[in-house]
């Protein structure tokens, strides 16, 4: 499965960046292709196009705040979690796609 | 007829004790009556009694005027005039400031520990910890107070006795030490004790009532303390306890010590809970128990709270409801940096205070630390730190904190509040007692400065219009030549036992250089041809503090060995400014663009002629200006005491190159206000790194969530990259609340975003036993990870290593490593190169 993603956590210094990891980790794993966008305190890293975005099968957006350019995903279909449940149980989230 | 002396009071805080003995003063050599009258209550008082003036409740703004009358009525309303527009401003010096009482949240584990707390204000800071021991004044017996004379011409004859005898016991203790806060406050008493008011009230009671002498002393303390008491200012409202402690001196001076009932003697450590204290009360507790003070007046300017202050006695003020909380022998703690009386401690708040104990213990040792090294910028440039004093003993306690010489030791006090010159031996002995103190390092001597503004009777100075611009110091020399002879002779022999260097104020012309380099070759021939052993090759060397002199720096280093900028003086003489002079205070202003350049000739002047130059002025302290001083190219500072740890670690993390850069700008800048945002924004400070081994604790001994984050923040606070740690704990609880930040495996990564942080930081602590955390996984915590960013936009380098960091911690192999590792230094590098920095 091709998967896209977003995370975004409130200050942006440290979870955003974990669960990235942890989506990548959990992906490559279950064998799915997967590109992660980061929203933190850096601004936005490894931005998603909405070419990324239309190619893609499911995208997960895993944030505590409301996230930048959120008209990206209007189409396709998606799941929104709080970040932190990408790392209390990622393979339960992956469940779900 | 009469004379009148007109004004109006300018006195912020109304015409409270120490202006009006300064009035007192200036009254005292006058034959005429002196009557002040205060315009707006028409009542009137003898402007010879400090009581007497006190009780008029002159306040800010308030009409007065002062009657003469009598033979000499012409000259004293003269004088009068001139001291009430000059003199009486400058009397009015600035309390210390009392700390803000406003009340903090109690910190998160204080709150935790169910302790009983009572609020108070902070007015002395620190923490203080022992058994509660509540002190009642002494109270003299009843029928003492109502017994009648029969015979009040002899009664009145023995209180007479009395007060000279008590004058005469204030006179001998201010021979024993006549310096410092305590001597003031016995020179406050003496004055009391003087007081023309008294004695006429003291006189009435026993003649016209028949009152026994006991009877007398209470009904004179209860009228000048209700006197005082119904003012409208705080500080004269405190002065009542002075009155009070006279008062009681008084009686034992008259019924001897045995009556009066002397608080216990401390045997423990104790913090002494009291309605009020007077300061000879304070004065009598055993300060090596002393561990704190309560009060439950809401006293902040009173003579008690500034000799705990002196003696950094831990102390609140204005706790309300002690009675009923406090009983003797409990277990209490005074927290004067929160404001707090922790009375009955348990286990828990006892935890807390001994982190409280270990943070302000560490960064103690670790400035104590940076003391012990040389004040080096990164770049190399040595600048000496030394340490102001005016007395021989302070010099031992100056060096052992790190100072590296003393930079100036004034030597008025040796010569002020006594009625002849010091003798040749006498100065001797204090000389040598600072070399021996300095144990080898320099000590500048100045030689006297005295004038005007600084009166000795015995020197019977004239009285001048302008004495700053008049006879002081070395412009005086010629005139008392003997005195000068005398101390320049206790210097020469000095300088046998250490390195002892003089130092000669208010030089402006060349002629006086070499008069005074003149006698001392006398004297050091003199000792010669006694056999006397002497320092052939000490140097000798001058303030600059008469702004002339810059100019001539090239002539003066043919005479002198080294300079020492006095600042204060300078700034007022180039400025124009007389900085008592409320009205033209603000224009006292060190960073003006004008005076920065001023500095940078004399400095360059001196260098081009292969002398040093140090600054010995307020200036030298100042940790805003210290770039500025380093970019200078000053090779000595002294200060207080209490600032060289800091400063000497401040100079350590600068850059001397940068901080010249800085004045290149600084001097080019238009105003003072551009020269402050220049040095606000200067970026000279050597770059701190994300983390450093001292950030790494692998063994905390934590019981708590609460206190695992407690101790992560306490170690930026020792570290020295915050000053506010319970600002910085405060937002790391913020981020906590929106969800828990323990994400599994036995991690946490507590952060925060921060002001109060003065550099961006990574704190490593594991616990020796998990604690418990609202954590992802239901796991407790033992390994912590903080990080913590002063802003997001100046950070972007230190946002990338947590973002990969972060990443990092997400693999078991991470994890693995940072759990085990046991050497601190070893952790923080295996970090280092996990994260690529």
């Amino acid at each position: 499965m091709r998967i896209v993603a977003v995370t975004a956590c409130p200050t942006g210094v440290a979870h955003t960046y974990m669960a990235a990891e942890q989506l990548e980790q959990t992906a490559r794993a279950l064998g799915h292709s997967i590109k992660v966008e980061t929203q933190g305190a850096m601004g936005i890293e490894n931005e998603l196009s909405q070419a990324d975005v239309d190619a893609a099968d499911a995208a997960i957006i895993a944030a505590d705040i409301s996230i930048e350019q959120p008209e990206r995903f209007s189409r396709i279909r998606k799941i929104e979690v709080p970040v932190h449940a990408v790392l209390k149980d990622p393979g339960a989230l992956f469940a779900r796609l | 007829m009469a004379r009148d002396c007109a004004f109006v009071c300018q006195l912020a805080s109304g015409f409270h004790a120490r202006p009006a003995s300064a009035l007192e003063q200036a009254t005292r050599r006058f034959a005429a009556e002196l009557t002040l009258h205060n315009e707006r209550t028409g009542a009137l008082a003898n402007a010879k009694s400090v009581l007497g003036i006190v009780g008029l409740d002159i306040r800010h703004g308030d009409g007065c005027r002062i009657v003469c009358e009598g033979p000499d009525e012409y000259e004293a309303a003269e004088a009068l005039t001139r001291f009430v527009t000059d003199e009486l401003l400058r009397a009015d010096a600035a309390m210390p400031p009392v700390p803000s009482s406003a009340a903090l949240p109690l910190p998160r584990l204080l709150e935790q520990a169910h302790a009983t707390v009572l609020r108070g204000s902070p007015v002395v800071r620190g923490i203080g910890h022992g058994g509660a021991m509540r002190v009642h004044g002494f109270v003299i017996p009843e029928p003492l107070v109502s017994a009648r004379t029969d015979d009040p011409h002899a009664e009145w004859e023995r209180l007479q006795d009395a007060l000279r005898a008590l004058d005469a016991q204030y006179e001998a203790e201010l021979a024993v030490d006549g310096t410092g806060v305590a001597a003031e406050v016995l020179r406050a008493h003496q004055a009391i004790a003087r007081d023309p008011a008294l004695a006429e009230h003291l006189q009435r009671s026993v003649r016209q009532h028949q009152l026994g002498a006991a009877g007398a002393i209470v009904a004179a303390e209860a009228n000048f303390a209700a006197m005082l008491a119904a003012s409208e200012s705080a500080p004269l409202r405190e002065r009542a306890l002075d009155v009070r402690d006279v008062c009681r001196q008084l009686f034992e001076a008259m019924y001897g010590a045995n009556h009066a009932s002397a608080p216990r003697p401390l045997t423990c450590d104790t913090v002494c809970i009291a309605e009020n204290l007077t300061p000879r009360e304070f004065l009598s507790l055993d300060r090596r128990f002393l561990q704190g003070l309560v009060l439950e007046h809401a006293a902040a300017t009173s003579h008690t709270i500034v000799l705990a202050r002196s003696f950094g006695v831990p102390t609140l003020s204005g706790v309300a409801g002690l009675r009923a909380t406090v009983s003797d022998g409990d277990d209490v703690t005074v927290d004067a940096d929160l404001g707090v009386l922790v009375t009955r401690g348990n286990a828990a708040t006892r935890r807390y205070y001994a982190m409280e104990r270990a943070r302000i213990a560490g960064r103690r040792e670790r400035l104590l630390r940076a003391a012990a090294k040389p004040a080096a910028t990164s770049d190399g440039r040595i600048v000496e730190i030394g340490v102001n004093v005016a007395t021989g003993a302070e010099a031992a306690a100056a060096v052992s904190a790190g100072a590296d010489g003393i930079g100036l030791f004034r030597t008025e006090l040796l010569f002020m509040h006594r009625g002849d010159a010091p003798s040749e031996d006498e100065q001797f002995e204090d000389y040598r007692r600072a070399l021996a103190g300095a144990a080898g390092k320099p000590v500048i001597i100045r030689t006297l400065d005295i004038g005007g503004d600084k009166p000795i009777a015995y020197l019977r100075l004239p009285r001048e219009e302008n004495p700053f611009l008049g006879f002081r110091a070395v412009r005086m020399y010629a005139r008392f030549e003997d005195v000068v002879r005398t101390q320049l002779r206790a210097l020469v022999r000095a300088s046998a036992f250490g390195n002892l260097k003089v130092m000669v104020p208010m030089v402006s012309r060349l002629d006086e250089a070499e008069y005074v380099r003149r006698l001392i070759s006398e004297e050091q021939a003199r000792c010669a041809a006694a056999g006397v052993a002497f320092d052939a090759s000490m140097q000798v060397g001058a303030m600059v503090e008469v702004p002339s002199m810059a100019y001539q720096m090239a002539q003066f280093s043919r005479v002198f060995d080294f300079f020492s900028i006095g600042t204060n003086d300078l700034l007022q003489y180039f400025s124009a400014v007389d900085r008592g002079n409320q009205t033209v205070a603000h224009l006292h202003d060190p960073l003006s663009p004008a005076f920065l350049q001023l500095l940078r000739q004399i400095v360059d002047g001196a260098h081009a002629a292969g002398r040093w130059v140090g600054m010995c002025g307020e200036l030298a302290g100042d940790a805003q200006a210290l770039p500025l001083l380093v970019g200078l190219g000053l090779d000595e500072l002294s200060m207080a005491a209490s600032r060289v740890a800091e400063t000497k670690a401040a100079v350590q993390s600068l850059g001397a190159a940068q901080c010249r850069a800085l004045v290149a700008t600084a001097i080019e800048c238009a105003t003072s206000r551009d020269v402050a945002a220049a040095v606000e924004s200067f970026d000279g400070w050597r770059p701190v790194p994300l983390i450093t081994p001292d950030l790494v604790v692998v063994d905390a001994d934590c019981d708590s969530r609460e206190e695992a984050i407690k101790a992560v923040v306490d170690r930026l606070y020792v570290t020295g990259r915050t000053d506010h740690p319970r600002d910085v704990e405060a937002a790391v609880w913020q981020r906590e609340a929106v969800y828990s930040t323990a994400f599994g495996h036995g991690f946490a990564i507590p952060h925060c975003q921060s002001d109060a942080l003065k550099a961006n930081s990574l704190v490593i602590l594991r616990t020796r036993q998990p604690v418990a955390w609202e954590s992802l996984d239901g796991q407790p915590v033992s390994v912590l990870l903080l990080l913590a960013i002063r802003s997001a936009e100046h950070a972007t380098a230190h946002l990338k290593i947590l973002a990969s960091l972060s990443r990092k911690l997400m693999h078991a192999s991470t994890r693995e490593q940072v759990l085990c590792e046991q050497d601190p230094a070893a952790l923080c590098r295996y970090l280092m190169e996990c994260v690529g920095e």
